[in-house]
């Protein structure tokens, strides 16, 4: 075993190249390539309530969005001139190292009547400033050589990775979370029974969603998820997703036949028969008391938004929702059958970090809205002061900015969580690079949480065995090992679905499904 | 002075309406508070009459200036009642009770069982027990009644809703309705609701007229750009008084009911939050900038509030704090403070002819050392002493003048570490005043305290007054306090070093010749040596024994094993060969090393010995003159620790290695007998449980193994094993894992088992039960762990880490809880424990009527002793 490599000698030569707070850089980087498009996407168009009549006839009124574009950080000098800026010269002037964000809009009239539509020229407008991390792409000191950055004013050995709001370094923390969309078995106790308990938090664009299938008394599982106060019949969930005959529904579940047994029992003492009676048997539940009508449409609008927001939602992801369903039933019966353990919920291949980039997206998603909602507001306006409408003057770029810079500046992100932006600590060096890869796990402090704070074997390689505070954050605030390697996940791609297809893999509809 | 009163009793009653006006001074109608030139406006919420607070404006009630008035209660006016929410549920107990008709609202209770209340409640009320389970039962059984029995109405149901809201039925109650019908309760029907109808009306829970608090409860402070910023309350009164007015405009007005009973609900939260902000179901009232407010009930509540905060504790002056460092030169009743904190820390002394001529100089010396800050002269004026006009104030200085001089050595202070969690965490110490910056205490006063020197901070106060400073002596004072009441045995004694110095002076075989026996013996005031143990050339030679026992009390006898006794199972008595019987003869040692189990905080017996059986100012003499004596003999001889004391020959190397592969073998053994079904299971226990426990034992044993052995090898001399047996600092075990073998690391007291699917690491086979792979650490801290070992060991650490951290935050809220539950416990003179109502708690204090810090480690008597006393040691002989 004397083939060992001289350790050290991989490290340094890991070290010389940026990688202390590369994770940061690369998240934030992601985040600007595609992220901030991806969010204005996600929105499309800005829908107005105008309909007004012309010469033409009667149209309606709506902004569309095109390519956004990030300029390289400026200040706006207060003669109105703007100006390149340093991070340096933003420290020392108390400033925000920020960029301008451009934006392609236009707005469009619609004639419903004759299906016309007048489009102005796409215009590029200002639509606020983001905040720009230290040392990444989109940062001037982004390419320089160490003689370039002394010159500049800044330490070659910086390692970058944080913001400059308003002067005052700002490190946005590494969350670590439980992973998303993964399904997990655990036993949990209810009035003094063990019961086996199927958790999934589900999460679509922000939105969480936990969904639990649990064996509950006498066997029979039931289904709870946001929206819905108690638990709901599994048979009749899967019934309403439109997994219809007891065949199906045993078939989606298991080929076991212990388990089919059990699925047997339960299609035994189901409530319904059909998917209409279970969408019945639903609205009731959701709208108690209402019309029969309001109740469908709820049942309905219940069903595709807050169960398992993942796989998608619209009536095409419903039954893939079903075989999600019946997979942690499944898992549920194994559990119960001794088939497998119960899931270690510490174990880091169940856990996902949310970086700077990812935190970032968050709070552009939620800021990006509240900009949208403001322009629809002056559009109206002006059009009810019979102005001509102009995007460009319906945009108050101090709206974005304002709802970007606000949780930087004080760490309350969106989602009401806080600490989640830092003052960088410049203690010292070794302050600052520990501080830039320190982890945050979500947990209350106040509970032991004995499992939860203990290290894990899995962390191995991932997280630093012995740096983590004394007291009563003890386990929960982590640090990076020295070669830890951070992989990002990617989004649905429909090359690899398409190639699953031709494999012969049947799609169930639903975004995530294949 | 006045003569003192003692309280007799407290009566608690309701404001009545009439009382709340006839204690105002002004009945407040406006909601403004200032005018335009920053004047108070009449009859608003700053009314001149409610007191001052703006200097050079005279109170127009009292004519006293700002912090003379006290301030004086205003009233408001509302327009129509509304519910107090401190007695909501009282209100709906009552609501319940009483009749609703029209002409009667009587309590709903024939005139016979109404009788039997009364009758049970005055017999209660005599034998000074709680009345409320009586009118509780009142409460339920005439809500039960749904006939008036003395006017035969039918009674509807009523509903209380949280927080303000009553319904009858489906009609809602509205507070003045309620009013009218606790106005008909006749009086003699209120002593069944508990009250004393003198002092309570049941209508009084619904406010007519709400109490303006004075000025001075809720002061405006000015900003320093000229703006005024109200005090919450205030904002409140604010809110309250423009709603009131806007129900009375409304009203007069004909408003319809709806918009009525809208502003009403609106007063009702007004004034509901002004009590309390924190009712449940009532959204709080925030200030403008998003911050709830802080009313009535939110300043009387909680850690922060009056009584925890600003009554039960405060902050107080002539206090002082620093870090604290070890000064054994000192006596265990000093403590060394600092000069400048000396210098700032005064004492009143009146000046008298007796010391006329010293506080002159003191004032005279001004603020150098030891001078005075200030001069209080006869006629009331306050000087302070500078350095510039100290000459002639010294002057001026004559009988019955009041001098701050500054805290000199001698003076009388508390001592104080947090967390206090029993008596002798603050404890009265004489001030020695030192040069630098820390506080310097004997370091054997550390144990009760529970201090140690990485950094923490104690705190000091200076008693100001002489009976302060003579209760302190008598109560706190350290020597008073050697003895723990916890236990019954000294809490202060030696520790660390001192035990080790001990230790190393009475070993066998040290000589000193007269120079350095004299010089061990500086500190002490021992300046003559006893008939010398040896003549060695000519040359006089002392043993150690013979020094320490100059330090010893005069006719001390006793007999006892030391802490390096190995416990054999034969004991050779005095020809022990690792000296470990301790012989003590009228005061001589002869026999025995001082070690741990001698001169030990909390298990020294020389120490309890000296501590019981002479005065307090003899213990702590000995105990004083054993740091002196420990610290010079530690300090002479030398004593050090370094990396290559754990150094083991390499024969011992392959012991171990020896042991743990044995181990090993037997572990594999273990799992294949467990993999071929071989393995018994143990009574109770699961096949896999055993397994681990066998595997566990088995571990256990090779480290102790692997233990003895280095134990071995190196040798009593070696300075870790001087301080592991004599019980100075660390154990045997402490030792095994740093020259042999770390041992087992564990989580939760089992092996390590979680991580990847079916083994820890991936450095390890799948569903390997060996010892490597689960956490053993067969490696020494000397050689250094290998990876996979020093991650298990970053595992187990972890564990102690979080284990310490969960500990301390639950420990502090154990012991307010502790505190909260027994802190009215007493023991009476005839030895029982009572509460406060001379209820029985325990027939004897403890069971035994033993006090502990007056017993011997809990015992009321030790026998042994006394045989030993009475008999002689010969033949009574027992070890204690």
């Amino acid at each position: 075993m004397n083939l060992m490599l001289d350790l050290r000698a991989v490290s340094s030569a890991y070290f010389t190249r940026e990688k202390v707070a590369e994770h940061h850089v690369k998240s934030f980087n992601k985040f600007v390539d595609g992220g901030i498009q991806k969010i204005i996407d996600e929105q499309g168009l800005i829908e107005t309530d105008i309909e007004d009549t012309n010469e033409r006839g009667a149209y309606k009124v709506y902004v569309k969005l095109g390519k956004v574009n990030l300029l390289k950080p400026t200040i706006k000098e207060a003669d109105g001139s703007r100006e390149k800026i340093h991070p340096t010269e933003a420290r020392l002037r108390n400033v925000t190292y920020a960029a301008p964000i451009y934006l392609e809009m236009t707005i469009v009239e619609e004639y419903p009547e004759t299906g016309e539509k007048e489009e102005y020229e796409m215009k590029e407008i200002e639509i606020g400033e983001l905040p720009i991390m230290v040392l990444s792409k989109c940062c001037n000191l982004y390419g320089l050589g160490k003689e370039g950055l002394i010159e500049r004013g800044e330490d070659p050995l910086d390692p970058g990775g944080y913001f400059i709001i308003n002067g005052t370094e700002r490190v946005v923390i590494a969350l670590e979370d439980l992973a998303p969309n993964k399904v997990f078995v655990e036993f949990d106790k209810r009035y003094g029974d063990k019961i086996e308990v199927t958790k999934t938090f589900s999460q679509r664009r922000g939105y969480r969603a936990l969904v639990i299938v649990e064996r509950g008394h006498h066997g029979i599982l039931e289904v709870s998820f946001p929206s819905v106060s108690g638990r709901l019949n599994f048979i009749t969930m899967v019934r309403a997703l439109g997994l219809e005959t007891d065949q199906e529904i045993i078939e989606a579940v298991s080929s076991d036949l212990e388990i089919q047994k059990f699925i047997l029992e339960n299609i035994e003492e189901a409530e319904v028969e059909t998917t209409e009676e279970s969408m019945d048997k639903i609205g009731k539940r959701v709208a108690a008391g209402q019309a029969k009508d309001y109740q469908h449409k709820r049942a309905n609008y219940v069903i595709d938004r807050y169960l398992l927001p993942h796989i998608g939602n619209d009536e095409d992801s419903r039954l893939a929702k079903a075989y999600f369903l019946c997979g942690m039933a499944e898992a549920c019966y194994e559990l119960a059958l001794g088939q497998r353990g119960e899931d270690d919920k510490d174990h880091y291949s169940n856990k996902r970090i949310k970086l700077a980039g990812d935190l970032m997206e968050d709070l552009f998603r939620v800021s990006f809205n509240r900009l949208t909602r403001d322009i629809k507001y002056q559009l109206e306006r002006a059009h009810m002061r019979n102005r001509e409408l102009n995007v460009s003057t319906a945009i108050r770029a101090d709206v974005l900015s304002d709802r970007i810079m606000h949780p930087l500046a004080t760490g309350n992100w969106v989602g009401g969580r806080t600490g989640v932006s830092q003052l960088l600590d410049r203690t010292d060096y070794m302050a600052t690079l520990s501080h830039l890869r320190r982890i945050i796990s979500p947990l209350s402090r106040a509970q032991p949480h004995f499992e939860a704070r203990d290290l894990h074997p899995t962390q191995w390689g991932r997280i630093c065995p012995c740096e983590t505070p004394e007291g009563p954050n003890c386990g929960l605030v982590k640090n990076f090992a020295q070669l830890v390697e951070i992989s990002s996940g990617i989004g649905d791609v429909d090359e690899f679905k398409v190639l699953l297809c031709n494999l012969g893999i049947e799609r169930l509809g639903g975004d995530r499904s294949a | 002075m006045t003569s003192l009163k003692r309280i007799g009793r407290i009566k608690f009653g309701l404001l009545a309406p009439k009382e709340i006006r006839r204690m105002s001074v002004v009945k407040v109608i406006t909601a403004d508070t200032y005018d335009d030139d920053g004047f108070p406006i009449d009859m608003g919420l700053m009314d001149q009459r409610l007191g001052v607070i703006d200097p050079g404006l005279r109170c127009k009630t009292c004519g006293n200036r700002p912090g003379a008035c006290p301030g004086h209660m205003g009233h408001i006016e509302l327009a129509a009642p509304v519910v107090h929410v401190g007695y909501t549920k009282l209100i709906k107990k009552i609501l319940l009770s009483i009749c609703k008709g029209e002409n009667c609202g009587r309590v709903k209770l024939t005139e016979k069982e109404k009788k039997e209340f009364l009758n049970r409640m005055e017999e209660f009320r005599e034998n000074d027990r709680p009345i409320t389970p009586i009118v509780e039962e009142m409460f339920k059984t005439s809500a039960k009644v749904m006939e008036c029995p003395h006017c035969g109405e039918e009674q509807i149901e009523i509903k209380f809703e949280k927080p303000t809201s009553y319904y009858e039925g489906d009609h809602k109650l509205m507070p003045a309705e309620i009013r009218k019908r606790f106005e008909k309760i006749p009086d003699e029907d209120i002593p069944l609701f508990g009250m004393d109808v003198n002092v309570a009306r049941p209508e009084w829970m619904m406010l007519r007229v709400l109490p303006v608090p004075p000025v001075t409860a809720r002061p405006s402070i000015t900003l320093e750009s000229g703006q005024r910023s109200e005090d919450d309350l205030t904002h409140k009164l604010v809110d309250i008084l423009r709603i009131n007015q806007r129900f009375q405009e409304n009203r007069e007005a004909g408003a319809p009911q709806l918009i009525i009973e809208d502003l009403l609900e609106l007063l009702q939260y007004h004034v509901t939050t002004f009590f309390d902000n924190a009712v449940s179901g009532v959204p709080s009232a925030r200030h403008r900038s998003g911050r709830p407010l802080k009313t009535l009930s939110q300043r009387l509540k909680g850690k922060e509030g009056r009584f925890r905060g600003s009554l039960s504790g405060k902050r107080v002056n002539f206090s002082a704090r620093t870090v604290i460092s070890p000064e054994p030169n000192l006596s265990i009743n000093e403590v060394g403070v600092p000069k400048a904190i000396a210098e700032e820390l005064t004492l009143p002394v009146v000046v008298t002819e007796r010391n006329i001529e010293e506080m002159r100089e003191c004032v005279r010396r001004g603020p150098k050392h030891p001078g005075a800050n200030y001069l209080r002269r006869i006629d009331g004026r306050r000087i302070k002493i500078t350095e510039q006009n100290a000459e002639e104030v010294a002057e001026t200085i004559e009988y019955g003048c009041r001098v701050d001089r500054h805290l000199k050595d001698g003076d009388i202070v508390l001592f104080n570490r947090q967390p206090s969690l029993h008596r002798m965490s603050i404890m009265a110490h004489r001030v020695k005043v030192m040069p630098h910056r820390t506080f310097r205490i004997n370091p054997a006063v550390c144990p009760p305290y529970n201090a140690d020197f990485d950094g923490d901070e104690m705190n000091l106060h200076v008693c100001q007054t002489e009976e302060a400073r003579a209760e302190a002596l008598l109560l706190m004072d350290v020597q008073r306090n050697i003895l723990s009441p916890r236990f019954g045995g000294p809490i202060i004694g030696g520790i660390h070093d001192l035990i080790t110095g001990m230790y190393i002076l009475t070993r066998r075989g040290k000589m000193f010749d007269e120079n350095s026996a004299l010089e061990l013996l500086r500190k002490t005031d021992i300046r003559k040596l006893p008939e010398p143990a040896e003549l060695i050339d000519g040359v006089p030679y002392w043993n150690g024994k013979q020094i320490f026992s100059q330090i010893l009390p005069p006719g001390l006898n006793l007999t006892f094993n030391a802490k390096i006794c190995y416990n054999c199972d034969k004991c050779r008595g005095v020809d022990c060969e690792r000296d470990a019987y301790v012989v003590i003869r009228d005061s001589q040692l002869l026999h025995g090393v001082m070690d741990e189990a001698a001169v030990g905080a909390f298990k020294g017996k020389v120490l309890d010995r000296v501590v019981k059986e002479y005065p307090n100012e003899t213990a702590r003499k000995f105990i004083d003159d054993m740091s002196h004596l420990a610290i010079r003999s530690i300090m002479s001889e030398g004593f050090s620790f370094g990396i290559d004391d754990e150094d083991i020959p390499k024969d011992a190397k392959i012991q171990i290695d020896e042991a743990v592969e044995l181990a090993n073998q037997k572990i594999h053994k273990l799992v294949d007998a467990y993999e071929n079904d071989e393995l018994e299971p143990l009574p109770g226990r699961s096949l896999d449980e055993t397994l681990e426990m066998k595997i566990m034992q088995e571990l256990g044993r090779a480290r102790d193994e692997t233990g003895r052995t280095a134990e071995r090898f190196m040798g009593k001399d070696n300075s870790a094993v001087v301080m592991a047996v004599s019980g100075a600092r660390g154990s045997m075990l402490n030792l095994t894992q740093m020259a042999a073998c770390v041992g087992q690391q564990s989580v939760r007291g089992e092996r390590i088992h979680r991580g990847y699917i079916g083994r820890t690491l991936p450095h390890f086979r799948r569903n390997d039960l060996g010892a490597d792979a689960h956490g053993f650490v067969a490696s020494s801290y000397k050689t250094g762990l290998n990876p996979t070992e020093f991650f298990f060991h970053a595992i187990g650490g972890r564990e102690g880490l979080v284990d310490t951290a969960v500990r301390t935050s639950k420990s502090g809220y154990f012991q307010r809880r502790m505190i909260n539950a027994l802190q009215d416990l007493e023991v009476k003179y005839d030895g029982t424990v009572r509460e406060t109502h001379g209820g029985l708690v325990q027939f004897m204090y403890g069971e035994d009527g033993v006090d502990p810090s007056k017993s011997d480690y809990g015992k009321a008597v030790n026998v042994k002793r006394i045989v030993e006393a009475v008999v002689g040691d010969e033949k009574g002989a027992g070890r204690v």
